[in-house]
């Protein structure tokens, strides 16, 4: 259950960086980019299914609790394995490791709530839906449907 | 007071994090990594608990030890990120074919910060074609 991201929809306003760092104590695990004034890309854990992240980790504070990778702070030294051992760059660590923890306790991750134009959510289909249900619109139009 | 086995460290940032009476520091200065242990008389061993390579180990002796690592450069920006050791550590701990990325490409030599680049990258470039 990662996060999913459109990129189509991203405007780049870092308000899902914000929105991360309102929940973990000043401090984001998502990161914005803008690439080539064209695009802009948020990137966050994966929650990968075969996490090289905990792999690595040699006193299991990181570990699978079902689709999330879950991090255990008592248990981390600090080493920063992880972080080296993410493909995707996106475990940071200092004296422990940060990594997205989904906003556990929460309904549903900040950062998804949060986002303005709809390009993070929790459902994969999310952006083919979109497209459906604006495909389904345009033949209604034509059609002279009423809606 | 404890030992330091150095063949076995690989340089990583665990005991230097952990030590609670800052006798264990560690010092990155350009591709140099050094980890400097001071004469300890603490009865602790969480430095010993927290070495994921076994390296430290208690002893009735004790002296000033300081090892030190040549850091790794990142294959895309040429700065210098890891230790070979650790790196080596990854590459024993992932699978080989989990030390691909999508293009085929080995991450384990790009530094945490060009894989978030190169991830952001993939991503936006199917995009930026259809705005071009």
């Amino acid at each position: 259950m990662p996060v999913y991201v459109d990129v189509s929809r991203c405007i780049g306003c870092r308000s899902c960086e914000v929105a991360c760092k309102r929940v973990h104590s000043g401090r984001s695990y998502m990161e914005v980019k803008v690439i080539d004034s064209k695009a802009s890309v948020p990137v966050t854990c994966h929650h990968c299914e075969e996490a090289t992240c905990t792999m690595a980790c040699f006193s299991q504070a990181l570990s699978k609790d079902g689709e999330r990778t879950a991090f255990d702070i008592h248990k981390c030294t600090g080493c920063s394995l992880c972080a080296l051992a993410c493909p995707f760059g996106v475990v940071w660590t200092d004296k422990w490791a940060h990594k997205c923890d989904l906003c556990k306790g929460l309904e549903s991750p900040m950062c998804v709530v949060t986002c303005p134009a709809q390009a993070l959510s929790l459902d994969p289909d999310a952006a083919s839906k979109r497209a459906r249900t604006r495909a389904a619109a345009a033949v209604a139009l034509a059609q002279g449907v009423k809606r | 007071m404890i030992s330091l086995d150095t063949t076995k460290c690989i340089g990583c940032c665990s005991c230097s994090n952990v030590c609670p009476s800052k006798n264990i520091t560690r010092e990155d200065l350009g591709d140099k990594r050094t980890i400097h242990y001071k004469k300890c008389s603490e009865f602790c061993d969480i430095c010993v608990e927290s070495c994921p390579s076994k390296a430290l180990s208690l002893a009735a002796q004790g002296e000033d030890v300081e090892i030190a690592f040549d850091l790794v450069k990142c294959t895309v920006c040429g700065e210098p990120f890891a230790t070979e050791k650790m790196l080596d550590r990854i590459r024993s701990s992932v699978p080989q074919n989990l030390r691909v990325d999508s293009a085929g490409q080995s991450w384990v030599e790009i530094c945490p910060m060009c894989r978030r680049d190169l991830e952001r990258e993939r991503a936006a470039r199917p995009v930026i074609k259809k705005r071009a």
